[in-house]
């Protein structure tokens, strides 16, 4: 994006109703054309979204931040450049470069980043904060020539990098990765001398452009997707199982075939962060099965599920897989080798990622596990990511057991082994239950959704609660499953938000956590936020079960109404007080 | 209208989008309030990046008013 583009970008006119996103952008120099980037990229990302973006004093990084009043701002966006750790390091500054400065200008830089992590620290606990670490060259004030790094110079890299790692340990700091930087605004290409000297904006327009860029991506930060359908032949491995046997195909670097066992070696690590992976192949069964025995298979069978493996339409598979995984198909990628088989499945599924593997061509599928990383790269992996393949594992297993017994009654739920933890703890860094709130549909009080920055703000309030449930039965663990929030009006509980997976259904968690809430405040009453969605029938349906009507607004429940309408109840309750 | 002078009012445009091509081309940095310091940048740093040219911040009391500027991008951009 120039300049222009940005500029004309952001005369287009906003949508009446959009939302506020608004950013306050920390920088020590004049943000100028930074400040106008950023907004074209984030309105070029987020079209229902109206952007505003703030800047504070320049001159000052760590003071705008500590003065920065989060109630006024959605996300903070700080960009950091080598004059802000010490501003001999920038070419505005004639503070002396003489050797016996230099020992010096790491100290003071020292104290800087001090005073920076503990700004940023402190904001983080409020709202989501997005940094990028300096990405200009040093000047020239070392003694080594510029070819060699010498000793300050690399005390002074090796500064921020550390700050850096320590501050990205925040789950509400993302810190910007230089390395597509690098790829997207070559070094040498960043400074511009003039401008910085003359109006003390220090970027070229190009490298402005791509930091903005990057970091609003960063602040837009997508949803990554959740699972990957893949294909078999000359995708996980390279050759035709039909036609050369199991061992006859390959993924190692005699045949040259090393990039597919590039591919497993992703594939495998995408499962260990809790990705679901899925096989869909036009394939012998047996034969399948018996490649997956190989003891040099990279992927283990045991990260796959389901495997659909037959002669009949990828579109159908894909289905399948969806439905089993329980996941809408705009969290999935799908990949195969075949343009025909990409383009069956698109057609079907238009909202899927569907992507065509390359054929022998290593550097595109360097590009293609570049691409993945970035659809599926997530800030934290959770102890739900860990336990989710098990989880669904379990529910499968459920539903066949249910299948057996031939029905979901009293017996069955009783037989089923089933614990629930209630956890009551304002932890505004619990991303599993921010997640749930912004993501669960179907069982969904009102459809609300928070920000990372009303998340917050509602946890800080003293009068609100959050509780949050964790489902285990003999089938396996579903984890956090549940969201509530609320408040407590003397005998009364106002209920805000409550969500819950749709994994959890039919287990009467939701009979449960309403049970738990009546006995843990001493409620008589429980009033709901409640509003129908287009989406959270099962909500309704729950509600109608209980009322014996369907739902209206300004909902409530007496203590009594709900202990003589509630079914049987066979959880075993453990309570967990955080904080 | 050549194409330097409508490259030109598309500059302009960007950075004074209140103005209609007719105004633009009488503009001056005396009749358009919101042509300030930072308009003045804006659009220096929008001229550089749509002619190609390495403009001198001090060349800036030459580039005060649409003609002006189109005389300068004219000069250097043959000379370039």
């Amino acid at each position: 994006m120039n300049l222009i583009e940005a500029l004309e970008i952001l005369r287009q006119a906003v949508p009446e109703d959009a939302h506020p996103l608004r950013v306050f952008l920390a920088c020590g120099f004049t943000p100028l054309h930074l400040e106008t980037f950023l907004a074209a990229h984030l309105r070029k990302r987020m079209l229902q979204e109206r952007i505003e973006v703030k800047t504070g004093l320049f001159g000052d990084l760590a003071g705008s931040i500590e003065r920065l009043q989060t109630s006024g701002c959605d996300v903070l966006a700080v960009v950091i450049e080598w004059q802000d750790l010490d501003p001999r390091l920038g070419i505005r500054s004639l503070g002396g470069w003489r050797t016996t400065d230099l020992p010096d200008i790491v100290k003071s830089a020292n104290q800087a980043v001090s005073r920076l992590e503990q700004a940023l620290r402190r904001g983080a606990s409020s709202i989501p904060i997005c940094v990028c670490m300096p990405t200009l060259p040093l000047p020239p004030l070392f003694t080594t020539p510029t070819r060699q790094a010498g000793d300050y110079e690399l005390q002074l890299r090796q500064l921020v990098a550390s700050f850096a790692a320590s501050i990205s340990n925040e789950s509400s700091i993302r810190v910007l990765n230089s390395q597509p930087l690098d790829e997207l605004s070559p070094p040498h290409a960043r400074l511009d001398v003039p401008s910085e000297l003359m109006a003390g904006f220090p970027y070229k327009l190009p490298h402005a452009s791509a930091i903005a860029g990057l970091l609003a991506a960063l602040i837009q930060n997508p949803t990554p997707k959740k699972g990957l359908i893949t294909d078999l032949d000359d995708t996980l491995w390279a050759g035709i199982l039909g036609e050369v046997g199991t061992e006859g195909i390959s993924w190692d670097l005699d045949k040259h075939t090393h990039m597919h066992g590039l591919y497993q070696q992703f594939l495998g690590s995408l499962a260990s962060a809790g990705v679901l992976i899925a096989v869909a192949s036009k394939n012998d069964r047996v034969l399948v099965a018996e490649a997956f025995e190989r003891r040099d298979m990279i992927l283990s069978k045991e990260n796959v599920y389901p495997f659909e493996v037959h002669w009949s339409r990828k579109s159908e598979s894909a289905q399948r897989i969806l439905k089993t995984w329980n996941i809408g198909p705009e969290a999935v990628v799908f990949i195969d080798d075949s343009p025909m088989e990409v383009a069956e499945v698109k057609a079907a599924f238009p909202e899927m990622e569907c992507i065509a593997f390359p054929h022998n061509d290593y550097q595109a599928i360097w590009d293609l596990l570049k691409r993945m990383r970035d659809l599926f790269g997530k800030n934290i992996i959770s102890e739900e990511d860990s336990i989710r393949l098990k989880s669904i594992r379990g529910a499968g297993a459920l539903r066949e057991a249910r299948d057996v017994s031939g029905d979901s009654s009293d017996d069955f739920l009783q037989s089923a082994e089933a614990s629930i933890r209630f956890t009551f703890g304002k932890q505004a860094t619990d991303s599993r239950a921010f997640e749930l709130l912004n993501k669960t549909n179907q069982f969904n009080l009102n459809g609300k959704r928070l920000s990372d920055a009303a998340w917050k703000t509602y946890l800080n309030d003293p009068a609100t609660f959050l509780m949050t449930a964790s489902y285990e039965d003999k089938f396996g663990p579903l984890g956090k499953i549940a969201v509530l929030l609320g408040r407590i009006q003397g005998k009364a509980i106002r209920i805000d938000s409550w969500v819950m997976s749709c994994r959890a259904f039919s287990r009467r968690v939701e009979h449960q956590s309403l049970k738990q809430l009546f006995q843990k405040f001493d409620a008589e009453e429980i009033y709901f936020d409640y509003k129908a969605t287009p989406r959270n029938g099962p909500l309704q349906e729950f509600f109608t079960g209980l009322l014996g009507a369907p739902p209206i607004t300004d909902l409530r429940f007496s203590r009594a109404a709900f202990s003589g309408r509630s079914p049987s109840l066979f959880h075993r309750v453990e309570e967990v007080v955080n904080g | 209208m050549d194409e330097v002078e409508s490259r030109l009012i598309r500059c302009f445009s960007s950075v004074f989008p209140d103005l209609t091509a007719e105004q633009i081309r009488a503009v001056s940095v005396e009749s358009v309030p919101a042509w300030d310091s930072l308009a003045a940048v804006t659009l220096v740093a929008v001229l550089q990046e749509e002619f190609g040219l390495q403009i001198n911040l001090i060349d800036l009391p030459e580039l005060v008013s649409f003609a002006g500027v189109q005389n300068y991008v004219r000069k250097h951009k043959s000379a370039s």
